[in-house]
C-alpha cells in the first residue's frame, strides 16, 4: 500500500473531531474525555487523527511537502490508534493506517529524523532497537534451564523482545514467564541471539526494515518447528500477530501474549495461583495488546461504484472490538488477594502510556507528559499498583512515577502470577 | 498575503510561542474541507495564522489586534461545519480549544456556564450525575456545549429541553471591535441566570435566526438552561466499540419507533404527545436514519434500511419516555399506547423488541452520540435542507415539499438513494417544530451542481409557499434572496453588522457582510 491507496479513506474524513475523544457513549464526565495524547498536548488540529488525514491529502495534492514542521507533527504521535477506534465507532474508514503510511512515504523519500535513523542503523547492524546497550541480548535468561530454539526444535517459543532483553527491570517478568511455563510442563525455547520483531521500526515508518526483521524471525521460527510464539511484550505481540500477517509471512504460527497463554493454562488447570497476593491494582491496556491487538483481517478488493461507501468484497474494518481485553483481567482475577479496579479510560479507549510510535526516542518530554496523564488517572482510583503487559508501558510508567516522587508500584501481570504460583 | 514578522510577534506576545502558528502544515490541517456541504474543492483558503487563546483576555487582545492590523478573525469551537472556514485571505483562525472549562453547574437556579470547548458529551455527563439534563445540539455530543456556538441548537432533547435561542441565558461576548460585553444578569449582578436582564440585553442581536456563524465577534462563556432528569447518572454501557449497549434498560425508560399511515396522522400523534407532555424525546426520524444509527457499518446499514423500509407504513418518529415515578411511567406509557391506537401508529418492533437494540438506541439518542453514523458514515458528506423553526405542521409541510426535489437527484444517481422522506422534529412539547432533509452524497462536480439546483428549488418553495426563513439561510447571497420577502430584514442585519463591527474584523461571509 502507498499513501495514494488511502486517498479515499483520508478524503472521507468529515472533520467531526470524534477522534479527539473517547467513544462518545462512554464519556462519563468532564474529566478523561480526551483520548489522543498528541492533540491534547499540542492543541493544533494538525496533531489529531483527522488533522493528520488532512495533511495526508495535502501531501497528495502537493500543497505541502516533508518539511521539518511536518516531520515534527508526524512524529509527535504515539501511533496508539485511539483515533482509529473512536472514528470507527461511527465511520467506515481507515485512520491509523494512512497515518502510518505518511511516515512510511517520508522514510522512503529520505525524510527522516536523525534520532530514529540511529536506532534503525542499530537494528540493521545488530538486530536490536537499543543502540549502545552493554547487556547482551540473552543475558536475561542466564542460569535458566531453557533450550535454544535455534539449535533444538521447539514447539513453543518465548520471544523476550528488545525492551525486555536490554532492561534489567524487565528481566524478572521474562524469567518468571519461563519458570511458569516450566511449572506447567511446557518446554519453551528461546533464542539467546533473538532479533527485534521489527514492530517499532514499522511504527516509525521504516517498513522495509520491519519486513526484513519479519522474514528473518520467521525463518528461524520455521526452522525450530515452532507452532506457538509467546511474548510478554505488547509491541512484539502486535508485530508477530498482526504485522507479520499483513506482510504475508506469519503462516499458521499461533501468537499469544503471556496473559493469553497463562490464562489458557490456568483454565486448563495446569497452573494454579494459590498464594495470596494482597494488592489493590488497576490494569493498563497496552495499545498494541488492546485495541491494536485484534487479528489482522486480510482484504483485497475495491470500492463499489455508487454513492455509499461499500466494498467488493465486503470489507470488515478492524475497529478495536476484538483486541485482547479479557485474558489479562482474567489472569489478575485468578490471583487470590488481588483487587482490581478499572480506570476511567479503559480497554479500547485506554489512554496511551506515551512510549509508542518512537515518541520516547524523538520527544521524551512528550512521552513523559503522556505517562503523567495516565499516572494521574491511576492515582484517582486509589490503587497501590498499576499492572500491565508491556515492557514499554512499564518503563514509561516507572520513569514518570520516579520523576513525580510517587510511591505507586508497577508490575507486569506475569510477575504477580509468579508470586502467586512459584 | 502572509503575516509580516512584527504582526506575527504581536499575536505571539498574546498567546505565547506554543499557541500560534503560521506554518502551512498547521494551516492546511485546518483547511481540509468539512464533510458538511462538501463541494469539489478539497481545501478552503488558508488562514494567515492559527491562534489558541487560553482565556477571555487573550481573545479580547487578539480581536483588538486584528482590528488594529486590518485583519479579520474567525472563531471556532469544535470546527466541524464549513462555516468555520476562511473564504479568502487575511483571516486569523481563533481556535478556542484551550478554553474548555465548565465554569459552574448551578443546581438550584438550573443553569450551567461553559467555555466554548466543553463538548456536549462532557456537560451532559456532568448534568446527569446531578439529576439534571441540558439540551444538546443534534449534530452530536462532539459539538460545543455552548448554546450559541451551534447553528440552531435543535437536538434530540428539544421536545423536553428546548433549543439554542431559548436555552441561552447570560453571555460573555467579545464584540467584533474587542469590547467585552457581559449581558443579561451577568451585566448587572455578575450572575448567569438570565439572558435579558437586569442589565443590557443583546440576545436577539447576537443570536438571530441562526447564530452569526463567526461573523459577529467571539462568545467566550455562556450559560445554558438545565432541566430535571429522573434517569440514572449514567447507563451501564457494556461491550466494546462500536458494539455498545446497556446491559439492561434502567427502570422507567421506554423507547418506541412508530410509523404512521400519513403525515396527517404523524402530525396528530406528535401534537397529542406534546399536549400530554409525555415524551422526553420526540424526533421524526425516518427508517434510513434509524438504520444508520443502529448499524455499526455501512454493510449492515444498507441491510437494515431495506428491512425497515419494508416495515414502515409512512412517516415515522422515535419517542423516548422517562417516568419520574412508577405511576408517572405507567401513565405516560398508557397515554402513548392510546395515541398510537388513535392515530394508526405502528411500532417497529425490530427496534424495540430486542433489549440490546432498544437499549443501544435509547442511550445513543439520549446522548446524541451517533449523529456521525447517521449523516456521514454512508458517503462521507452530507448536505440537504435545514428547515426553519415554526409551527410543527408548517415546517413538516415545507420539508416534505422540499423532499420531493430530492427525488430528482436520486433519479439522476447524484446522491444516495435513502428515500426522500425528511425528518421532522417537535420542539417544546409541540410549541414549535423543525424539519430537515438529509442528502448524503459523494462529492463531485455533477452532484454539486445538482445540490445547487436543489437549493434553488428549496428557496423557491420556502418563499413562494410562505414557509418562513429556513435554517440554511446564511451568507449574503441567501439573505439577499430572502430579505426582500421578509420585512427587508437583511438590511437590518447589515446595519447590525456595520454598527458592531466597524472595521469588518469578524469574518462575515457565512453571516452577512456590509456590502452596500
Ligand atoms: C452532521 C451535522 C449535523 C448537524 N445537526 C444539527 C442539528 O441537529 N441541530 C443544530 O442546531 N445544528 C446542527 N448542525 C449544525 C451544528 O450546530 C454545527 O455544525 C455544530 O457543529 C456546531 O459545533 P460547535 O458548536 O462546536 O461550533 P463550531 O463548529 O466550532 O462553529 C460553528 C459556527 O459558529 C462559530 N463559532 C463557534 N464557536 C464560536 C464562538 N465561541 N464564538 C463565536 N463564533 C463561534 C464558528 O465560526 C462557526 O461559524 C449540524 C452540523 C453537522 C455537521
Ligand atoms: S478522522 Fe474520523 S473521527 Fe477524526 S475528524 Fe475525521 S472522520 Fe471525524
Ligand atoms: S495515533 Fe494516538 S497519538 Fe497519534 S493521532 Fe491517533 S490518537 Fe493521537
Amino acid at each position: 500500500m502507498t499513501l495514494i491507496d488511502y486517498q479515499q479513506d483520508m478524503e472521507t474524513c468529515c472533520r467531526c473531531s470524534a477522534c479527539k475523544f473517547i467513544p462518545l457513549e462512554n464519556v462519563k464526565g468532564f474529566e478523561h474525555a480526551n483520548v489522543c495524547p498528541s492533540i491534547s498536548r499540542f492543541e493544533f488540529h494538525a496533531y489529531s487523527g483527522g488533522g493528520r488525514l488532512g495533511l495526508g491529502v495535502a501531501l497528495l495534492e502537493k500543497k505541502i511537502d516533508y518539511s521539518d514542521k511536518l516531520l515534527e507533527v508526524v512524529y509527535n504521535c504515539q501511533m496508539c490508534g485511539a483515533c482509529d477506534t473512536s472514528c470507527k465507532y461511527a465511520m467506515d474508514m481507515e485512520v491509523l493506517d494512512p497515518i502510518n503510511e505518511i511516515r512510511i512515504t517520508g522514510v522512503a523519500g529520505g525524510h527522516t529524523l536523525p534520532v530514529l535513523d540511529k536506532i534503525i542503523a542499530s537494528l540493521r547492524q545488530t538486530g536490536t532497537m537499543v543502540p549502545g546497550s552493554r547487556a547482551k541480548r540473552g543475558d536475561w535468561a542466564e542460569g535458566l534451564d531453557v533450550k535454544d530454539f535455534t539449535k533444538q526444535k521447539s514447539e513453543v517459543i518465548y520471544h523476550a523482545g528488545c525492551r525486555t532483553a536490554y532492561s534489567r527491570d524487565m528481566w524478572p517478568a521474562a524469567r518468571a514467564s519461563i519458570k511458569l511455563m516450566q511449572k506447567a510442563g511446557i518446554e519453551a525455547g528461546i533464542a539467546p541471539e533473538e532479533t527485534c520483531c521489527g514492530g517499532r521500526a514499522y511504527q516509525m515508518g521504516y517498513r522495509d526494515d520491519a519486513i526484513d526483521q519479519a522474514k528473518r524471525n520467521m525463518d528461524a521460527i520455521k526452522k525450530a518447528g515452532a507452532k506457538t510464539l509467546v511474548t510478554g511484550c505488547a509491541e512484539c505481540y502486535h508485530a508477530f500477530k498482526v504485522l507479520y500477517d499483513k506482510f504475508g509471512v506469519r503462516g499458521d504460527l499461533e501468537v499469544l501474549h503471556t496473559s493469553e497463554y497463562f490464562d489458557q493454562l490456568i483454565r486448563a488447570g495446569r497452573l494454579k495461583p494459590e498464594k495470596k497476593v494482597d494488592l489493590y491494582v488497576t490494569y493498563h491496556d497496552p495499545c498494541h495488546l488492546g485495541r491494536q491487538g485484534e487479528p489482522y483481517i486480510r482484504w483485497q478488493g475495491k470500492r463499489r461504484p455508487g454513492q455509499v461507501i461499500l466494498f467488493d468484497p465486503p470489507k470488515e474494518f478492524r475497529r478495536g472490538t476484538f483486541g485482547v481485553y479479557g485474558p489479562p483481567r482474567d489472569v489478575i482475577g485468578s490471583i487470590p488477594g488481588i483487587r482490581l479496579t478499572e480506570m476511567a479510560r479503559t480497554k479500547e479507549y485506554a489512554w496511551c502510556c506515551g512510549a509508542g510510535g518512537g515518541v520516547r526516542e524523538t520527544n521524551p518530554a512528550f512521552a513523559r507528559w503522556t505517562a503523567n496523564e495516565r499516572i494521574g488517572e491511576v492515582a484517582e482510583t486509589g490503587v497501590e499498583a498499576i499492572v500491565t503487559g508491556c515492557p514499554g508501558c512499564e518503563d514509561s510508567f516507572r520513569e514518570a512515577i520516579k520523576a513525580a516522587g510517587n510511591n505507586l508500584k508497577v508490575f507486569d501481570i506475569v510477575e504477580l502470577l509468579a508470586e502467586s504460583i512459584l | 498575503m502572509a503575516l509580516i514578522g512584527a504582526q506575527y510577534t504581536a499575536f505571539e506576545d498574546i498567546v505565547g510561542a506554543d499557541f500560534i502558528s503560521a506554518d502551512p502544515v498547521i494551516l492546511y490541517a485546518y483547511s481540509w474541507r468539512s464533510g458538511l456541504y462538501a463541494g469539489t474543492d478539497k481545501f478552503t483558503p488558508l488562514f494567515e495564522a492559527a491562534v489558541l487563546p487560553q482565556n477571555t483576555e487573550e481573545v479580547q487582545a487578539i480581536v483588538r489586534l486584528c482590528n488594529k492590523l486590518g485583519l479579520q478573525f474567525k472563531a471556532t469551537s469544535t470546527n466541524w461545519g464549513l462555516y468555520n472556514d476562511a473564504t479568502g485571505p487575511g483571516v486569523i483562525k481563533i481556535d478556542l480549544r484551550r478554553m474548555n472549562r465548565i465554569i459552574e453547574i448551578n443546581e438550584k437556579s438550573l443553569y450551567a456556564v461553559v467555555e466554548p470547548y466543553v463538548i456536549g458529551a462532557q456537560l451532559q455527563a456532568e448534568c446527569m450525575k446531578r439529576g439534571l439534563i441540558c439540551n444538546q445540539n443534534g449534530a452530536g455530543a462532539n459539538c460545543s456545549a455552548l448554546p450559541i456556538a451551534a447553528h440552531g441548537g435543535y437536538g434530540h432533547l428539544s421536545q423536553s429541553a428546548s433549543y439554542g435561542e431559548r436555552n441561552m441565558l447570560a453571555l460573555e461576548w467579545v464584540a467584533p471591535d474587542g469590547e467585552l460585553i457581559r449581558f443579561g444578569s451577568l451585566g448587572s449582578s455578575g450572575a448567569w441566570f438570565c439572558g435579558d436582564g437586569p442589565g443590557p440585553s443583546l440576545r436577539g442581536i447576537v443570536r438571530g435566526n441562526v447564530t452569526p456563524l463567526g461573523g459577529l465577534g467571539v462568545y467566550t462563556r455562556a450559560a445554558t438552561k438545565l432541566y430535571h432528569w429522573s434517569g440514572p447518572p449514567t447507563f451501564p454501557v457494556e461491550g466494546i466499540s462500536p458494539d455498545y449497549a446497556p446491559g439492561e434498560i434502567p427502570p422507567r425508560f421506554l423507547i418506541r419507533f412508530f410509523s404512521f399511515p400519513s403525515l396527517d396522522e404523524l402530525d396528530k400523534a406528535q401534537r397529542k404527545m406534546g399536549e400530554s407532555e409525555i415524551a422526553c424525546e420526540l424526533m421524526g426520524f425516518n427508517a434510513a436514519m434509524a438504520a444508520s444509527n443502529i448499524a455499526t457499518s455501512n454493510e449492515e446499514m444498507v441491510r437494515l434500511f431495506q428491512e425497515f423500509s419494508g416495515m414502515v407504513q409512512g412517516p415515522s418518529c422515535m419517542v423516548i419516555i422517562v417516568g419520574d415515578s412508577p405511576a408517572d411511567f405507567d401513565y405516560k406509557t398508557r397515554v402513548l399506547a392510546q395515541i398510537a391506537l388513535e392515530t394508526g401508529g405502528k411500532s417497529l418492533d425490530k427496534i424495540t423488541d430486542d433489549p440490546k437494540v432498544a437499549g443501544g438506541c435509547l442511550w445513543r439518542w439520549l446522548r446524541s452520540t451517533a449523529s456521525i453514523r447517521e449523516v456521514f458514515r454512508a458517503t462521507g458528506c452530507f448536505g440537504g435542507e435545514v428547515g426553519g423553526t415554526d409551527t410543527y405542521r408548517l415546517m413538516a409541510d415545507y420539508i416534505t415539499e422540499t423532499g420531493k426535489c430530492k427525488d430528482d437527484l436520486i433519479r439522476r444517481g447524484l446522491v444516495y438513494d435513502d428515500g426522500s422522506s425528511p425528518f421532522t422534529q417537535s420542539i417544546e412539547h409541540g410549541h414549535t417544530g423543525h424539519g430537515e432533509l438529509l442528502i448524503r452524497y459523494r462529492p463531485g462536480a455533477a452532484t454539486w451542481d445538482g445540490l445547487m439546483e436543489f437549493m434553488g428549488k428549496a428557496n423557491n418553495i420556502a418563499i413562494n409557499g410562505h414557509f418562513g426563513v429556513p435554517g440554511h439561510v446564511f451568507s449574503d447571497m441567501q439573505h439577499d434572496i430572502y430579505g426582500p420577502h421578509v420585512s427587508s430584514y437583511h438590511l437590518w442585519l447589515r446595519k447590525i453588522k456595520k454598527v458592531f463591527d466597524p472595521n469588518n474584523a469578524s469574518e462575515g461571509s457565512h453571516y452577512i457582510t456590509v456590502k452596500e
